[in-house]
């Protein structure tokens, strides 16, 4: 196949490449490199913006990023060994990066393409909770919350909390359970929303290979699928998820990067995590030879990526990236909010038009609550994203700027007293998945703040 | 007093500055005069490092500062305090507790866990860490070759959490109970799972974690 002379060089390097110690690569390498790449490229965050609207910058984070990504590498926790790429191998790479990919089947396959900042171009728009835990009984109702909206291009699960009722343990039998039982509810929730071409990004339970592997064999998830693949913080791979990337390339299926930088730690603040997230992306294109490739900053105390320095720095890496190369690029809401809050809805509206105005190839939303919270998630709360990522098609940076001004206000305050919200079944009927009239009530109140505000929500009646 | 928070503040100026030996030098010339260990101890070096936690804790500094500022602080206990006490036959406590801290098996996550480790460092904690991936057996064989106080694991993933369980049982199985309180952490651990499997407390985040493990320590034995 084509992409197997890369494929082999990323697995030779794994096992060959410079050995040392874990803590090194983070103390000794990259924190200096990231701090010293801060001052020659003149990176500074002023807080006058909360998306960036100066080209030049965003240029400057993209070189940045690409000497961050050809100095530092990948550190492989599996052999101690870093993986590097010389920025000559990295650009050539780059250039060969799918502009384009399918997913879905039928009815329901669409197109994922490469964007630009201010681009009219369309912005997919994944919904779904991104591995936020859900127990057994509630998964094929929450996945029904994002498919009947019939708004999403494709869908995104939960972990599941057990499989038949048991503990899923990492690297046993359980784990290999646990994909099955994943794969086997997302198709019946298909199966019931009639909609068995639908695109799921998965497998949401694979700590190890095991579950990554199993997952997608015959009867599992589908080629016409997505395919996880992170990569752990700050820059880290390991032997699994090299062997989930191996396999996933063989059998020719759409390749998910996804990688969170955290802010506060070795990147330090938003200058560093702009340069960071963007070199992160560009190391998971030379690793998994992938096709989207999502990134998702995260502030450490409130586990959201919804503060203005952290949505000036996520802006800064996706125009930086977009501007400079044909990475289909993409981004997960984390709100610190959670379902039946208005915070949530604030946040998931200056996400979404930060990611658009950037030039991101795909939204995905969203991670409730910080992601974490059990049943802390809901379809209508990405709803907010869809009905703008849909409206606003050519939205500019400066307007998203102005907007965001007016937005960001409204939650910033929020955010350090953990606005969780509500459990899953407390937002919704779960025998109709029809939102409560409360939380419905409170998510009309606030898509009508933000048609006062000048977005076209309006169009949208449902 | 006024003395005490004006010394505090330079401490922790020199703990967070540019020049890694000043904060060493500044030590022992400032024990070098009138000033007992036991109160540079107290009144000074532990409320300037407990500053440093809090400005990590608001994010006023990120962690490479916070790293360094551990260093410079292990430093000072290694070369001037502890010295000092030993000649001066003092059975002043440095340390607070000791605590072994893992990633448990099947999470290769540390960023959370290192900060819990250099906060509980910089407020007065022997740290063992043992780093990510780590099997219950091997926690439970090192907390009791270190003679822990406290165990603290950690888990991002709810796949690992099962390691968690397991780890308290092991504890309990081989009648550890009384000899180590165990903490636990990670995103999804709750105060819920933390009773349901039995540990004795969860910390929410790095600052969280170490009041939890000051009151563990000042807890019921």
């Amino acid at each position: 196949m084509k992409q197997h002379p890369r494929l082999i060089e990323v697995l030779q390097r794994a096992e060959s490449g410079q050995i040392m110690d874990e803590a090194d690569f983070e103390r000794n390498l990259l924190g200096p490199e990231i701090k010293k790449l801060v001052d020659t490229y003149g990176i500074s965050y002023s807080g006058d913006e909360i998306i960036n609207c100066d080209d030049d910058l965003a240029d400057r984070v993209f070189q940045a990023a690409l000497d961050l990504a050809s100095v530092v590498g990948v550190f492989n926790q599996s052999t101690s060994r870093r993986m590097v790429w010389s920025r000559e191998e990295i650009e050539r790479d780059l250039k060969g990066a799918p502009s384009v990919a399918s997913l879905g089947a039928g009815e329901q396959q669409f197109l994922i393409s490469a964007r630009k900042p201010d681009d009219r171009n369309r912005m997919s728009v994944l919904g779904g909770v991104v591995g936020i835990p859900f127990p057994e009984e509630m998964y094929v109702p929450l996945l029904l919350s994002f498919l009947n909206q019939n708004i999403f291009d494709s869908i995104d699960g939960p972990s599941l909390e057990t499989a038949y009722g048991q503990p899923i343990k990492a690297g046993t039998g359980w784990e290999v359970l646990g994909a099955w039982r994943e794969a086997e509810l997302v198709q019946e929730a298909l199966k019931i929303a009639g909609q068995p071409g639908r695109a799921v990004s998965a497998v949401e339970l694979a700590p190890t290979a095991m579950g990554g592997l199993s997952g997608v064999t015959w009867g599992g998830y589908r080629t016409f699928d997505r395919h996880h693949i992170p990569m752990t913080s700050e820059l880290k791979t390991n032997n699994d998820l090299l062997a989930i990337t191996t396999h996933i390339n063989n059998i020719g299926g759409v390749i998910g990067a996804y990688y969170n930088p955290i802010y506060g730690g070795h990147a330090g603040g938003a200058e560093g995590i702009a340069i960071l997230a963007a070199a992160g992306l560009i190391l998971s294109h030379q690793l998994t030879i992938g096709h989207t490739f999502c990134t998702r900053p995260t502030h450490p105390f409130y586990g959201c990526d919804t503060t203005p320095e952290l949505l000036w720095a996520t802006s800064l890496a996706l125009q930086g990236l977009a501007r400079n190369s044909n990475l289909m690029t993409a981004a997960l809401a984390g709100p610190a909010g959670g379902p039946g809050t208005k915070t949530i809805l604030y946040e998931n509206a200056a996400f979404t038009l930060m990611a658009l105005s950037s030039g991101t190839s795909e939204l995905l939303a969203s991670h409730s609550a910080g992601g974490a919270v059990p049943r802390h998630g809901s379809g209508l709360d990405a709803r907010i994203c869809a009905e703008i990522a849909r409206s606003m098609e050519g939205l500019s940076r400066e307007h998203a700027n102005q907007l965001l001004k007016e937005i960001v206000p409204r939650y910033q305050d929020d955010l350090d007293k953990k606005p969780i919200g509500k459990s899953f079944e407390e937002v919704y009927n779960l025998d109709t998945i029809e939102p409560t009239p409360e939380w419905q009530g409170i998510y009309d109140e606030v898509r009508e703040e933000l048609i006062q505000m000048g977005l076209p929500l309006e169009q949208f009646n449902y | 007093m006024a003395e005490y928070i004006k010394n505090q503040i330079e401490l922790m100026d020199l703990l967070l500055g540019d020049d890694p030996q000043a904060s060493l030098d500044w030590a022992k010339k400032t024990l070098g005069g009138d000033l007992s260990v036991t109160d540079f101890f107290n009144n000074i070096f532990t409320p300037a490092m407990a500053a440093v936690g809090d400005k990590f804790g608001r994010l006023d500094i990120f962690l490479p500062e916070l790293m360094d500022a551990a260093d410079r602080a292990q430093a000072i206990s290694d070369q001037v305090v502890q010295p000092m006490l030993l000649a001066a036959g003092s059975d002043q406590e440095i340390i607070r507790g000791k605590i072994v801290v893992a990633s448990v098996k099947g999470d290769l996550h540390d960023i959370g866990k290192n900060m819990v480790v250099l906060m509980l460092r910089v407020n007065g904690f022997d740290v063992i860490d043992m780093g990510v991936n780590v099997p219950p057996r091997d926690v439970l064989e090192k907390a009791k070759e270190v003679d822990a106080d406290i165990i603290g694991l950690s888990s991002l993933m709810t796949t690992s959490m099962p390691y968690m369980k397991e780890c308290v049982e092991l504890r309990d199985g081989f009648g550890h109970k009384d000899d180590f309180k165990i903490i636990v952490g990670g995103a999804s651990i709750t105060a819920e799972y933390t009773a349901e499997i039995g540990a004795d407390s969860f910390g929410d985040d790095a600052v969280d974690a170490v009041q939890k493990c000051l009151a563990l320590l000042d807890g019921p034995a």
